[in-house]
């Protein structure tokens, strides 16, 4: 237990020693909110319901509709992100240090997933500041659901970083293959537009997608479907279908804890194979 | 005194390349031993097998009583490991670090803080203890790791290349806190080397070539087997001198940057009826005891060439930490 707390804990410190890593988590998320958020809502709602749409389409905000799916991104950025202090460690030589202890590998891959899931999480309330400047009201029930969500979404992210960061020896290589799969990833989970009207093929990408899942579960938080016109929620793709049965969020909780604990046995086999 | 470390036939290959080729010794407790050996001879493997870091190809060991394939973390608790790169976390104070290795090795809670204020005095860093380490001097960095790998009082201390890169001040220095270790803990303190001087010291040496143990003795004792003196001379003519002497003494005659040298029983006779006797004008002499180097050379055939080692060390720490420079 011990062991676990102390891999958990350096990461923990050294993430809020790193100020540049702090500030930089907040560029990016912010960024997207300015361009996507506000210079394309215009187009956004143009191509939903044409110049000034009336009835429930004109409620549409696309800023909002997007935060969740910033959140989101916030959360698996930093997730899998973190997994690269383990391909660090390995090239620095820390990883020594850790793996010549008689701590148990297991307790080590734990310590390290718990790490990243915290920092993610930590990283995804911190989205929350932007709140005030998108207009929409979040009472302290939605953060106190989020909360969990949020930890199981980045328990599950964590766990695959830490399994392609333990296959791999330089950050480099850790970095090229996640950016090749974080993108698609993002791009097919609804985060940053609806996902309505897409083709087969990319349907069924976007449903094994485990992003979409997660985003989904923040929207269904943030956003108070039952009481939205059911226009708007078909529009804003709220309604995530498989072979026409909607998905519940407690269905979607089932697949993300799933999901978790298939890759964080997975990540500590691994992990625990390699050779100091 | 008993066995601390006991290794037999331990072997490592590496695909079909034979990095330790089946060695046999042990170690006493409380001794300083020492693995002498030119670069890739194999130290580094040996210390990483037995410290359960690479896993043998065959053979056995035992650290503390304890199987090092099958009893891997009673092994890690036994033993402390200063590796020949750096494994601090740089970005962490002194004190993170040690309370980190604390927690890794279930050092008691009420204990740590006597501990780690015990150990940082014993490499005089008190007074750098919540100092990240980055800002640390490399020999500040390696009396560090050397403090930490002290910590949960392991009964065997593994050196390698303790003071590789090192400045010969921080070298004495870092030898200074050894021999204070060995005297103050009785710890029982296994390293490498390819300094002659620092081999010295040890009271055992085993000497490693190409993967194989070639010898294991004191230091005193590899020497008196070399065979009394080496005597050196440069002479007006190299080639007739080298032949004279092999003709009337009957032994080997190395040369080496225009220095003949050979070994002779009672030196100090010998040299004057040498000067008395020999025809062919001397430019110098020089009689000296044997070194360590003497014994590698008269084992291998080889000189360890401490200078050009050292280089090949000062380049190799230079590369490392230009890549960490990023
Ligand atoms: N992981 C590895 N894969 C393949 N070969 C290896 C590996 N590790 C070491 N070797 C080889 O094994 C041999 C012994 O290496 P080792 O590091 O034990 O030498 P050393 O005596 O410590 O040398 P040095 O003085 O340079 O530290 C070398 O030829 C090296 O190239
Ligand atoms: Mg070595």
């Amino acid at each position: 237990m011990e062991a676990i707390y102390a891999i958990w804990q350096r990461d923990i410190l050294k993430f809020f020693r790193d100020r540049t890593r702090l500030v930089g988590s907040f560029a990016m998320p912010f960024m997207f909110l300015i361009l996507f958020g506000s210079g394309m809502s215009g187009a956004m709602s143009t191509m939903l319901g044409g110049e000034g749409a009336s009835g429930p389409l004109s409620d549409f905000n696309f800023v909002e509709f997007m935060f969740p799916g910033i959140i989101g991104m916030t959360v698996f950025n930093t997730a899998i992100f973190s997994a690269l202090s383990v391909v660090q460690d390995k090239e620095f030589g820390y990883m020594r240090e850790i793996l010549v202890s008689p701590m148990s590998r297991v307790s080590i891959a734990i310590g390290k997933v718990l790490g990243g899931s915290t920092v993610a999480v930590f990283q995804g309330l911190m989205m929350l500041v932007f709140v005030p400047f998108i207009g929409i009201s979040i009472s302290y029930m939605t953060i106190i659901k989020l909360f969990p969500v949020m930890f199981l979404v980045a328990f599950a992210i964590s766990s695959i970083g830490l399994l392609i960061a333990s296959s791999l020896k330089t950050a480099q290589g850790f970095q090229m293959i996640v950016q090749i799969l974080i993108f698609p990833m993002l791009f097919l989970s609804g985060a940053l537009f609806p996902l309505s009207g897409m083709p087969a093929w990319m349907d069924v990408l976007v449903k094994i997608n485990p992003l979409t899942y997660s985003v989904d579960m923040f929207k269904k938080i943030i956003f108070d479907v039952e009481q939205m016109n059911p226009v708007l929620v078909e529009a804003m793709g709220l309604n995530l279908r498989i072979f026409d049965h909607v998905i519940t969020f407690t269905e979607e909780v089932v697949v993300v804890t799933i999901i978790s604990i298939v890759f964080v046995v997975l990540a500590t086999i691994k992990f625990s194979r390699a050779e100091a | 005194m008993s066995k601390i470390v006991e290794v037999k036939g331990l072997k490592k290959n590496y695909k079909d390349f034979e990095a330790v080729k089946g060695v046999d010794f042990h170690v006493e407790s409380g001794e300083i031993f020492g693995f002498l050996g030119p670069n890739g001879a194999g130290k580094s493997t040996t210390i990483n097998m037995l410290s359960t870091i690479v896993k043998p190809s065959e053979g056995k060991a035992f650290i503390n009583g304890f199987d090092i394939v099958k009893q891997k973390n009673k092994v890690r608790s036994s033993i402390g490991l200063i590796f020949q790169e750096s494994t601090l976390d740089e970005k962490l104070t002194a004190n993170e670090n040690l309370m980190l290795h604390c927690k890794f090795y279930g050092v008691e809670k009420n204990l740590r803080e006597a501990r780690i204020q015990e150990v940082l005095e014993i490499v005089d860093l008190t007074d750098r203890r919540t100092n990240v380490v980055e800002t640390f001097s490399g020999g500040m960095k390696r009396r560090l790791e050397i403090a930490r790998g002290l910590l949960h009082y392991p009964k065997v201390l593994f050196l390698d290349e303790p003071t590789v890169g090192l400045d010969p001040q921080t070298r004495a220095h870092i030898w200074e806190y050894i021999l204070k270790l060995k005297e103050k803990a009785g710890i029982t303190i296994f390293l490498t080397t390819h300094y002659m001087d620092e081999a010295e010291i040890c009271d055992r040496v085993a000497v490693m070539d190409g993967g194989n143990l070639i010898a294991l003795d004191t230091p005193d004792e590899l020497k008196r087997n070399v065979g009394g003196d080496i005597l050196e001379v440069t002479t007006e003519n190299n080639e007739e001198a080298k032949k004279l002497i092999k003709a009337t003494y009957l032994t080997e005659v190395k040369e080496l940057e225009q220095v003949l040298s050979f070994h002779v029983t009672k030196g100090d006779e010998f040299l004057v009826e040498f000067i008395k006797t020999f025809n062919i004008p001397i430019k110098s002499v020089n009689l000296r005891r044997p070194t360590l180097n003497d014994v590698f050379l008269q084992l291998t055939g080889r000189e360890i060439r401490e200078e050009v080692i050292s280089q090949k060390d000062r380049m190799k720490k230079q590369l490392r930490q230009g890549r960490r420079g990023h």
